[in-house]
């Protein structure tokens, strides 16, 4: 009879995770597939917002516009590069999974990757084609050379100043806070400081360049440097988080390694190499695959910095998308990029949750 | 006595106590924390138009508006989303190129039978200035002004160059004679001839724009064909990348340094608009600033017809406005068209025809030197995607300067996705 006045433990479970879950659907789930529905429209957003009527369902018209075109072949070599690199991939993955070199999952996963590099950069429009919206894969390249170059950046720079901070002093405490300091800042703020910094007339670089010398570079409007420049201004906006991932990572480890090692003569960066490294193997996976998370939505620094120009060069997917749904009110067509951004992120959360489990 | 006193301050405790109508105004134009509410006095287009409404806030009684933080280059994006979700500001400023897009969906108020009970004389608004407002046959709002593109000039660096003849600057008829000025310029100077934000914003597109219109040229043609990968483009963007060639000018200054580099007396002419007259007048009273001499010229001809790229802004509500907020936000209106003359120390030119016959906008400064400006004015045909075409040109055309990508092949690219813009 007791029990009738008492939840049991899975409806007090439910009880406790309803406010979340109500949340979660209200603000979460239900706007991804509302973004799918709309993406399945012809759908203007100033014109359904007067007539919620003026909306037409098409299909997947909208991702045709924006991801295929007219007469699109597959060839391989098309982009000799990245296919002959994948294939390269491909052979490595097998012969070293042979070998025992490789655990399975790494194979999986460096196979998958070079099958990818092989087969997306095979299609381009034949003869007489082209591509419905020229802008798109050229915006999802710079999207990807950002993340490839932003990640790695953070990643080893927050590494570096982690381990060289990583002492308990009150300097080191007050370096810490500094270094983390950018991280709080908005990114108008950042982007701010970096366009003074970058102008070929104030700025600190020109000045410096100019003292040695060297003629100012057009950080912003040259199309060899406008990448590079939104890159060092997203890594050292985001070295605080990832510094101190990695300083709780390091504080993990134990001191006895250390001094066994300084036993052997390891110190400093034979230390750093032969032990810090591979004791720190999974904040490092952790810390990569949240950054390529978060930097594939990388929209501030180029709409504030460079508004994508010079010519697209750093026209990136979150503003492609922005642009479309809120400049040209296609909001059908953006939210296809959108959900296919999701794609694209959804498939690392993936590898990071697989990640988890697999060492965990 | 006693009583009539009594009552007057009676009447006006009730005036003041009446709740005030609050009305929302959306503006770019950037921030001026303390523009005050002597709308006579303030300088440049943000502290001046703040002073408007400052003033507007103070006198219209019953009435205080709310100015929302908007910057300006996501400003449409806003307004936009703003419209999209049922909270659109109670007036707002914006382009006359933006009334295809916004009127024809239905999103601003047709205020034509509403304008002279709220004290705005239409019939004083020049031709020109009506047709900005106009779509359909109806009036969606208040013009401001026309802003058009101008040749700001160092009168200095130019008399050095031997290209000043009667206080007057020379300045070239032809793609060729430009080339040959500019070569003339650098010989003597050592200076850039002619600096413009081609990098970022789109004034290298104002510019190739004017140059097509002066070869009776344009990027489509009414019934929504595009034209631009022609002998008239390429003739037009040539004739800016012969002086880029020749090193006689930068195509990787942006907005800021370009004007900038004229302020240093780096360059000989800016490329800019009219609202920066005042601007750079007052820069060229200062000590510490290299330009001292200062001239304001119409955008030459260097080809048949004159033309440069011209627009206007002006105010609009919300087709959803209603009752006394409707009228409220009317009174704002009738506020701001009564300071035209304010608004027109900018530097841009008055849409009323009182007030360009007045002595006191004939004696702005410099106002006398680009009087040939308001014939030349033009602009794109009408397109609800003004924004994106824009945007596709200055793409290419940054292409051309900042990348070397061949000039045909760049017209042809922005020929083919202005061509699609149009058909969506």
């Amino acid at each position: 009879m007791a029990s009738r006045s008492r939840l049991s433990q899975a409806q007090a479970a439910w009880l406790l995770l309803t406010p979340f879950l109500a949340t979660y659907a209200l603000f979460l789930v239900y706007p991804f597939f509302r973004g799918v529905w709309i993406s399945l429209h012809d759908w203007n957003l100033l014109a359904v917002a007067f007539n919620p009527d003026a909306k037409e369902f098409v299909g997947t018209r909208n991702y045709e516009r924006v991801m295929w075109g007219k007469d699109i072949t597959w060839s391989l070599f098309n982009a000799p590069i990245l296919q002959t690199l994948g294939l390269v991939g491909l052979v490595l993955s097998v012969f070293l999974r042979r070998m025992n070199r490789l655990s399975r999952f790494n194979a999986i996963a460096l196979g998958i990757v070079s099958v990818l590099l092989v087969f997306l950069p095979g299609f381009h429009p034949g003869e007489g084609g082209r591509w419905y919206d020229r802008r798109f894969w050229p915006t999802v390249g710079n999207t990807l050379v950002f993340v490839a170059f932003a990640v790695p950046g953070v990643t080893i720079s927050a590494l570096l100043l982690a381990a060289a901070l990583n002492r308990e002093t009150r300097a080191m405490g007050a370096l810490r806070t500094l270094f983390f300091l950018s991280q709080v800042l908005s990114v108008t703020v950042v982007t701010l400081i970096w366009q003074i910094m970058f102008s070929p007339r104030q700025g600190l670089i020109a000045n410096i360049t100019e003292t040695l010398g060297g003629t100012p570079i057009n950080w912003l409007t040259d199309q060899q440097f406008a990448m590079a420049a939104i890159v060092i201004a997203t890594v050292w906006w985001s070295l605080g988080i990832a510094m101190i991932l990695f300083l709780a990572g390091l504080q993990d480890i134990s001191k006895d390694i250390y001094e066994a090692a300084a036993l052997d003569n390891a110190r400093g960066w034979k230390a750093f190499w032969f032990i810090t490294l591979p004791n720190l193997t999974r904040t490092i996976s952790v810390v990569v695959i949240l950054q390529i998370i978060l930097h594939f939505q990388v929209f501030g620094q180029a709409h504030l910095m460079t508004q994508g120009g010079p010519n697209d060069s750093t026209q990136v997917l979150v503003r492609y998308i922005y642009q479309t749904g809120f400049r040209d009110s296609e909001l059908g067509r953006a939210s296809a990029m959108a959900v296919f951004l999701f794609l694209i992120m959804g498939s690392f959360s993936i590898i990071q949750f697989v990640i988890g489990r697999e060492k965990g | 006595m006693k009583y009539v006193l009594l009552g007057a301050a009676m009447a006006a405790g009730v005036a003041t106590m009446a709740p005030a109508q609050e009305i929302t105004l959306g503006r770019f134009f950037g921030a001026c924390e303390d523009a005050g509410t002597d709308t006579t006095t303030s300088d440049g287009e943000a502290c001046i138009i703040q002073s408007i409404i400052n003033a507007a806030d103070a006198e219209l009684d019953g009435i205080s508006i709310n100015t929302l933080p908007t910057d300006w280059g996501n400003y449409y994006d806003q307004v936009k989303a703003a419209y999209a979700g049922g909270t659109p500001p109670d007036v707002h400023v914006m382009h006359r190129h933006r009334v295809p897009e916004f009127a024809g969906l239905g999103a601003l108020a047709e205020i034509s039978g509403e304008l002279e009970g709220a004290g705005i004389d239409a019939s004083d608004w020049s031709p020109a200035a009506l047709d900005a407002v106009s779509y359909n046959g109806g009036i969606y709002g208040v013009p401001m002004d026309f802003h058009a593109n101008l040749w700001h000039v160092n009168m200095d660096l130019m008399e050095e160059a031997g290209l000043v003849m009667d206080g007057k600057p020379v300045l070239p008829t032809s793609p060729d004679e430009l080339l040959a000025h500019a070569q003339q310029f650098k010989d003597a100077t050592g200076q850039d001839y002619l600096a413009a934000d081609f990098a970022q914003f789109p004034i290298g597109v104002r510019v190739v724009l004017a140059l097509m219109w002066q070869q009776d040229a344009n990027i489509f043609t009414d019934d929504g064909t595009a034209t631009i990968n022609n002998e008239a483009g390429q003739n037009a963007v040539t004739a800016i990348t012969q002086l880029f060639d020749a090193g006689l000018a930068n195509p990787q200054l942006n907005y800021a340094d370009s004007q900038q580099a004229f302020l240093n007396g780096e360059a000989g002419i800016l490329v800019n608009g009219t609202w920066v007259v005042d601007f750079y007048t007052a820069e060229a009273a200062k000590e510490e600033v290299g330009l001292d001499n200062y001239y304001v010229a119409d955008f030459p001809t260097l080809f048949e017809t004159g033309a440069t790229w011209a627009d206007s802004h002006m105010w609009a509500i919300p087709s959803s406005l209603e009752g006394e907020q409707r009228a409220a936000a009317l009174k704002v209106l009738a506020f701001i068209n009564d300071h035209n003359i304010d608004w027109a120390r900018t530097g841009h030119m008055s849409v009323r025809t009182s007030v360009v016959e007045s002595a006191e906008y004939q004696a702005l400064p410099h106002r006398d030197e680009y009087t040939g400006t308001a014939a030349i004015a033009r602009d794109t045909p009408p397109s609800a995607r003004y924004g994106a075409i824009q945007d596709v040109l200055n793409r290419e055309l940054q292409a051309i300067w900042l990348t070397d990508k061949p000039v045909e092949t760049a017209l042809a690219d922005a020929e083919i996705e202005v061509q699609d813009l149009l058909d969506r």
